[in-house]
């Protein structure tokens, strides 16, 4: 025989093996989970804490033996891919989980255009996902069905409770600063009409563009209009920006929002702990005695990867997960019966009920968050608040 | 606020010169390799972000702060640009005649590019995508009626004597002298008895380090990610255009034009044409001055 009859030998045997042994039963094999991460490209940054709350519940999931599939346990294992960022790379990779993995159950990739472009395919193969990290009023025009969107965090009503927030808090006038990207000028063109029509004073509004490297013109600007309350409109990389030039030039209006970037971890590191304190953002969740499982989640994530979840995407994922393993563990993998059951029952969450009209979260309300000595609390509502709001004493 | 007292507000200028002091930094090397070399390191914002992870590491792991760790973050730069030309560029070099410096100008630019994706995924895999920032030097000092934050002074300070430094070298040190001979007369240079292939040396170990010291001031000045290094190879690309390839004090005196067309041109009109003013000066300088705005001595030529 030669070395490579020998050698094609061998892969016979071991393939005829194979063909041949006993069909696992259902419970040994593990349980698949499809989804798409950007792990590359412009959004990769913002994706560790979804994807790192993903990881952390699988551990669990395993430790406890596995997922409950209508009684039956079994361990998880994840198919994922890399969308580069990119919304149509995300179709294809779920088209691809669905017809060519064949996983039994998808994972929401991260960001709101992603959700969206998506929701067509999950259509056509009626297979249901929830969703977490979108937040848009376009999230409305998805058709319902097959996915649903935890987020109370929709800008329309958050041009409502911020202004709301800021009338209970004695704010006459604010300078309102806008990054174009989709989801903070959507807050902003909720939100002006609203404080116009509380009689609310915009003293400063501006735009900037995503890649903005110095802020000094309009924060000069702002600083000289000398408002009750600056509401940065900002994403995680120029709320730092933001942050840190507020500072420089003592930008010193009580009431300092930010958008996006203070619920995540990274926020207080970059800009030091002092200068996060007192800083508002948008967040609905956070560790609550009434709330089950927020404390244990959040002590969890923070002994595996040793900083703070975000406090709105990796507490959404979070519950997105506690949504699907109900729904599975009540109706096993039957595509239609979880369908149903997502779309009419009242779940348990770390964020407290949750019960979807449509596409939407209808119980959770509209929160805002604030640095308090280093731990987010939320001030806004009063109905699920676990601290008062405190204004800014400089940063 | 009317336009006199923009145009003679002290805040606005520290801006622009700690914007400019930046730009010149990040073109200083890229000006120099292209200059002794003709080749376009498309990489060199890539080198940036990767100064600024060392820094990071430096703060992070040691607890040394940036401005610290800079000079070393810089030699460790150097030192990688010394490995790249032995390793990859000396051949490369050695190989041209004349004839084919054209294709070697079009090879380089993949050859970076490649490079440039490749630094930027492996760093993706080794950093993490998350996004990084270093807190440090971030007191606020007056001065006069232009308040100041510690790192930003520090970055103008650092980045400006180290292009005057280096222009000084240019002018002045022999080897900065071989250096310049080979940037504007290549072959000549050669034939006087500059030794080429020490000179090529030289700039791309500058290019790299001074590369890798821009990187750690941006440590302290805003955030950075894997994906954050090819904003600034643009920012450079521009200035140097600006003020001729090859060219490199024109280019400090286009970076700083620069840094002010981006901040007195964002506070007379809006922070959302910042991109418009950039590339329109870019376009405008290319479509006007084909050869640099200072291009005095290359229109002699």
């Amino acid at each position: 025989m030669t070395r490579s009859s020998t050698r094609r030998a061998i892969v016979f045997a071991t393939l005829a093996a194979l063909a041949t042994a006993p069909a696992w039963s259902q419970a040994d094999k593990p349980l698949r989970i499809g989804f798409s991460m950007a792990r590359t490209g412009m959004l990769a940054m913002a994706t560790p804490s979804q994807m790192n709350t993903y990881e952390l519940w699988r551990e669990q999931v395993n430790a406890k033996g596995g997922m409950d599939v209508g009684g039956t346990k079994r361990k998880v294992e994840f198919v994922t891919y890399d969308d580069q960022s990119k919304p149509e790379q995300a179709v294809r990779i779920y088209e691809k989980l669905i017809t060519d993995d064949k996983v039994d159950l998808l994972l929401a990739p991260w960001g709101t255009p992603f959700h969206i472009s998506i929701a067509p395919v999950l259509e056509k193969y009626k297979f249901p996902m929830i969703g977490n990290t979108a937040a848009s009023v376009a999230l409305r025009q998805v058709k319902p069905g097959y996915i649903w969107f935890p987020t109370s965090a929709i800008p329309d009503r958050i041009g409502a409770e911020l202004t709301a927030m800021l009338k209970a808090n004695g704010v006459k006038s604010v300078a309102v600063l806008s990054n174009v990207l989709p989801f903070t000028k959507e807050i902003k063109n909720a939100l002006e009409p609203e404080l116009k029509k509380a009689g609310i004073a915009i003293t400063v509004s501006s735009e900037y563009p995503p890649d903005i490297k110095d802020m000094t013109p309009v924060l000069t600007q702002i600083k000289s209009a000398n408002v009750d309350a600056v509401l940065a409109l900002a994403y995680p990389g120029d709320s730092v920006l933001y942050a840190k030039q507020a500072k420089e030039l003592g930008v010193n209006a009580p009431f300092q929002f930010i958008a996006i970037g203070p619920t995540d971890a990274f926020f207080p590191k970059a800009v030091g702990a002092a200068s996060a304190d007192d800083v508002v953002s948008i967040a609905h969740w956070a560790p609550r005695a009434d709330w089950k499982g927020s404390q244990a989640f959040y002590d969890a994530y923070v002994k595996k990867f040793g900083e703070d979840p975000d406090f709105l995407n990796s507490a959404l994922a979070w519950m997105s997960l506690e949504i699907l393993e109900q729904a599975v563990a009540k109706n096993g993998l039957d595509k239609e019966k979880i369908r149903a059951y997502v779309s009419s029952t009242t779940f348990d969450t770390i964020n407290g009920k949750v019960k979807f009209d449509g596409v939407q979260n209808s119980i959770t309300p509209t929160a805002f968050v604030q640095y308090q000595k280093g731990k987010l609390q939320i001030v806004w509502p009063a109905s699920i608040a676990t601290g008062k709001y405190e204004p800014k004493k400089g940063w | 606020m009317s336009l006199l007292e923009t145009l003679l507000s002290g805040q606005f200028l520290f801006a622009a010169l700690v914007t400019g002091s930046l730009y010149a930094l990040i073109a200083l090397g890229l000006n120099l390799v292209y200059g002794t070399m003709r080749m376009l390191n498309v990489a060199h914002g890539d080198v940036v972000m990767l100064g600024a992870y060392g820094a990071y590491g430096a703060f992070a792991l040691l607890g040394v702060s940036p401005i610290v760790a800079a000079p070393f973050v810089a030699a460790l730069g150097g030192l990688v640009g010394y490995g790249l030309y032995r390793g990859v560029f000396r051949r490369l070099l050695a190989s041209s005649t004349p004839a084919s410096a054209g294709r070697l100008e079009a090879n380089s630019l993949l050859l970076f590019f490649g490079l440039s994706i490749l630094v930027q995924n492996i760093a993706a895999l080794a950093f993490t995508p998350n996004t990084r920032s270093v807190a440090s030097l971030s007191d606020v000092w007056h001065l006069g009626n232009v308040a100041m934050t510690g790192n930003r002074l520090v970055s103008l300070v650092v980045a400006g004597t180290t292009c005057i430094g280096v222009a000084w070298f240019l002018s002045r040190n022999i080897a900065g002298l071989a250096m310049r001979a080979v940037i504007e007369r290549r072959e000549a240079a050669f034939i006087v008895g500059v030794d080429v292939d020490r000179v090529q040396r030289t700039s791309f170990v500058l290019g790299f380090a001074s590369a890798a010291l821009a990187g750690a001031l941006v440590s302290m000045l805003e955030q950075f990610s894997p994906f954050s290094g090819f904003p600034f190879t643009i920012a450079g690309f521009i200035v140097i255009i600006l003020g001729g390839l090859g060219n490199v004090k024109a280019g400090l005196l286009a970076a700083l034009l620069l840094g002010a067309i981006e901040t007195y041109g964002v506070a007379l009109t809006s922070a959302n044409l910042r991109s418009v003013l950039l590339y329109g000066s870019f376009v405008g300088a290319l479509l006007l001055f084909p050869n640099g705005l200072f291009a005095r001595r290359a229109a002699r030529r």
